[in-house]
């Protein structure tokens, strides 16, 4: 029998090892057939002549002993990284928190609670739709507009609404231009729009001017065939953008202006709300609170339960009464601890985490428990004590390192929970103030508006929550996959 | 078996009798205001008196005494405030039927969807190229256990009722509009059933029986039938009690959104409207489900599975 360097080698896994099979079953199929010309079954198999040589006996290499460079944490990192969707979802969920940080310095946010009042008619701007900019609509060159008293360095408040002429008052058409009409009313002259709401009086032959003509409402008269008002209120235009007369009272664009509902730049990404505030911001400062609940209850949740759970598994006269107490809380609804507590307590972030740690941490208990006495007992772990290492240093060196991945595991889990469970109080009306904003908040009030026109408070809210619980559940899932050392190749 | 079965009787009533002592102190704990409607307005005399006659300035554990005592006879007590004066008994009576007829047709309809499922995506590990199911099944799994049940209610209220063309509500008469509510109901059960079926299915079908019999030629449906299936739901059996049970308690989010005359919001209104016999009655149901619920599956598991026995249990190290 020929000694194959392939299996001195080591290397018995199929690829090397085919050759030799390949070439066996040859042979028998066709014993006669002479070594220098190939039967044509062989030609599929590729061949390497060294595999056929004797290897030389070396007593160096009988002496080599075996050395995996495996390591726990590298494995565990290389088979999550194989996982494109986690790892997308892990990008997604890093740059969405870092984002919710950065989001109040970054230039032209609303702080989250403010309520923003329009600066003339000192209405609250609630409900409006989303838009990327506060740009209304682009005044092309030359356009006359008329000048609201507004002090500011930058912006000016602009119209070229003129007058309202009330319902049943004579005017003269002068001009007729199909969708406006060019009207002159006492010593003024603007144009009106000669539209379905406005009703004109119109002759049989409209082209026929002038004429006398009335309408059954109030019409506004504009500078200039177009609507530059926002529902009738002053726009905001850049002063730079125009030339103002000596009074201050009129102005002429010199170049395409665009017109702004709002003095500010920036625009309501989201929308705004009932009461005016920007969507946007309070989704960002929502998110904020609950990532900081569940982060806290996490982070408690597994200080508590490992603390326990490690007493729990190591102290074996502990054990049965811990489980009865076990089965005592655990059969305790988790709704009724959360609800009578967030309704004893008043309603506050640290109630909500107080409320949601109560129970949670038994599970992570009972969970470090199981995993404790599985490997309590193991043989290295009874060599370590009769070599007399101290207590702590079993548990911090030969037991928990273990546990972590797990333990990660579960505390990516209980992140996307608390939140979800932040929304289910705050649906019972027993979450936190509207003042404080958070998702679970922000969600409980969209929800009223989901079947109007303004669903959007509820569309944006519910697509952040999503995509951070999703992320986190995905994440938790997958990492939990790669820590399983029989994942590991 | 007996033996053991009182045992655990037992200790489930010292567990019962803990949680509603717990509870009854911790109810105990809640603001005077919230007793009364109108406490600005109120005479001290009259609160006062107000509270003796519900019995509220009794030291609390003869107030404990007194409610155990009374339910021993069987006497639930009467609500304070849900609905004064009314036994707790009748209240009960009108609510459970309506919560229970839901809470079975959904957990039917989540069994009937998330085996199959289930089934579904196990099988589909056993091909090399079809996991269509697999994929379909953890997209639905993932999304129903990560994103908040609120979320997804009120999506499918909405959107559902307006392609059903029903109203948003349920109502006795239109058999329609139950459809969304029992729907909702079972969506979380369903992804429930099919995640743990799955994972079930295929840790058996890892092991060396499958292989014996593939390799005796079984059919795979055959295998996945009579061996896998039945091998992996031993296991899910525990939870069936458990489930049937809670369908009694309702289901807080559906039951108010379609404003079901049920038991789901029933616990959050009489906690906060402070109705403290209310709450302890509903708490020590919640827990008896909870217990019995455990007790019966662990039964149930000993029934079906031959190879399970309380007799002898395994001791650990």
């Amino acid at each position: 029998m020929i000694r194959l360097r392939s299996l001195v080698s080591g290397k018995l896994e199929g690829v090397s090892v085919r050759p030799i099979i390949g070439a066996a079953s040859a042979r028998m199929i066709q014993p006669d057939a002479a070594a220098g010309s190939p039967p044509a079954l062989d030609t599929a198999i590729p061949r390497d002549p060294s595999l056929f040589e004797e290897a030389a006996f070396d007593r160096s290499n009988a002496e080599r002993i075996g050395y995996s460079n495996y390591s726990y944490w590298g494995s565990t990192l290389r088979a999550f990284f194989k996982r494109p969707v986690a790892v997308l979802l892990l990008c997604v969920l890093v740059v969405l928190i870092a984002f919710t940080f950065i989001q109040p310095y970054l230039p032209g946010q609303y702080p989250a609670t403010l309520i923003i009042n329009h600066p003339l008619i000192k209405r609250q701007l609630s409900n409006v739709p989303p838009t990327l900019s506060t740009v209304l609509t682009t005044a092309p060159t030359g356009t006359p507009l008329t000048m609201h008293p507004y002090n500011d360095p930058e912006w000016a408040a602009v119209t070229n609404l003129t007058r309202v002429i009330q319902r049943r008052v004579k005017f003269t058409v002068v001009e007729y231009a199909g969708d406006w009409v060019r009207a002159a009313i006492d010593d003024d002259e603007g144009w009106i729009a000669n539209d379905f709401a406005n009703k004109l009086k119109l002759p049989d032959d409209p082209t026929a001017v002038p004429y006398e003509s009335q309408s059954n409402f109030p019409v506004n008269m504009f500078l200039s065939p177009h609507d530059y008002t926002s529902a009738g209120v002053e726009l905001f235009a850049r002063r730079t953008d125009l030339d103002i007369d000596g009074g201050g009272e009129r102005a002429v664009t010199i170049r395409e202006t665009p017109l702004h509902i709002l003095p500010y730049q920036n625009g309501f990404w989201f929308g705004t709300n009932l009461i005016g505030q920007d969507l946007w911001s309070l989704v960002w400062s929502g998110t904020r609170t609950s990532l900081f609940i569940g982060f806290m209850v996490a982070l408690v949740e597994a200080g508590i339960g490992i603390l326990i759970g490690i007493i729990w598994g190591y102290v074996r006269r502990l054990d049965r009464i811990m489980t009865e107490v076990y089965n005592v809380i655990d059969n305790i609804p988790t709704t009724i601890v959360l609800i009578l507590i967030s309704y004893i307590m008043r309603p506050s972030v640290k109630t909500l985490i107080f409320a949601m740690c109560l129970t949670s941490w038994v599970g992570m208990a009972r969970f470090v428990r199981n995993q404790i006495v599985i490997i309590r007992d193991r043989d290295y772990n009874l060599a370590s004590r009769c070599l007399g290492t101290k207590l702590p240093r079993v548990i911090m060196r030969n037991l928990l390192p273990y546990l972590v991945s797990v333990i990660m595991l579960r505390m990516a889990l209980a992140i996307p929970s608390a939140i979800g469970s932040e929304v289910f109080i705050t649906y019972i009306g027993l979450g936190l103030p509207v003042s404080v904003p958070s998702l679970g908040n922000l969600i409980n009030e969209g929800r009223k508006l989901l079947s109007t026109s303004q669903s959007y408070q509820l569309v944006f809210p519910t697509i952040v929550l999503s995509v951070i619980t999703i992320s986190f559940y995905m994440i938790g899932n997958t990492f939990a996959d790669s820590a399983d050392p029989k994942n590991h190749r | 078996m007996a033996r053991y079965i009182f045992k655990r009787l037992l200790a489930a009533i010292v567990t019962l009798l803990i949680i509603v002592s717990a509870v009854f102190i911790l109810v105990r704990q809640m603001p005077i205001e919230g007793y009364f409607d109108n406490f600005d307005k109120l005479d001290a005399n009259i609160v006062r008196s107000r509270l003796v006659q519900m019995g509220l300035t009794d030291p609390i554990f003869t107030q404990l005494r007194r409610f155990l005592s009374n339910l021993l006879r069987g006497d639930l007590g009467t609500s304070a405030r849900y609905s004064v004066g009314v036994p707790i008994g009748r209240i009960l009576l009108n609510k459970i039927p309506v919560s229970l007829q839901f809470g079975l047709t959904s957990m039917a309809l989540s069994l009937l969807l998330g085996v199959p499922l289930g089934v579904a995506m196990a099988r589909s590990q056993t091909r090399y190229k079809a996991r269509l199911w697999d994929a379909v099944g953890t997209v639905f799994i993932v999304f129903i256990n990560a994103v908040p049940a609120a979320v997804y209610h009120i999506y499918l209220q909405a959107y559902g009722s307006r392609a059903l063309h029903t109203s948003m509500l349920f109502s006795r008469e239109q058999p329609l509009t139950w459809l969304l509510p029992i729907l909702s109901m079972s969506l979380g059960s369903t992804a429930y059933y099919a995640m743990w079926l799955r994972r079930y299915m295929v840790d058996e079908l890892n092991k060396d029986y499958v292989a014996l019999a593939q390799a005796k030629g079984v059919v795979n449906r055959r295998v996945l039938a009579r061996h896998v299936f039945r091998n992996a739901f031993v296991p899910m059996i525990q939870y069936l009690p458990t489930s049937l049970l809670y369908t009694v308690s309702g289901s807080i989010y559906v039951e108010s959104l379609y404003s079901i005359p049920g038991m789901g919001g029933l616990l959050v209104d009489v906690i906060r409207r402070q109705d403290n016999p209310m709450v302890q009655i509903l708490v020590i149901i919640y827990s008896c489900i909870g217990v019995v619920g455990l007790l019966l599956g662990d039964l149930l598991m000993v029934a079906i599975d031959p190879r399970i026995s309380f007799a002898k249990r395994a001791g650990a190290r």
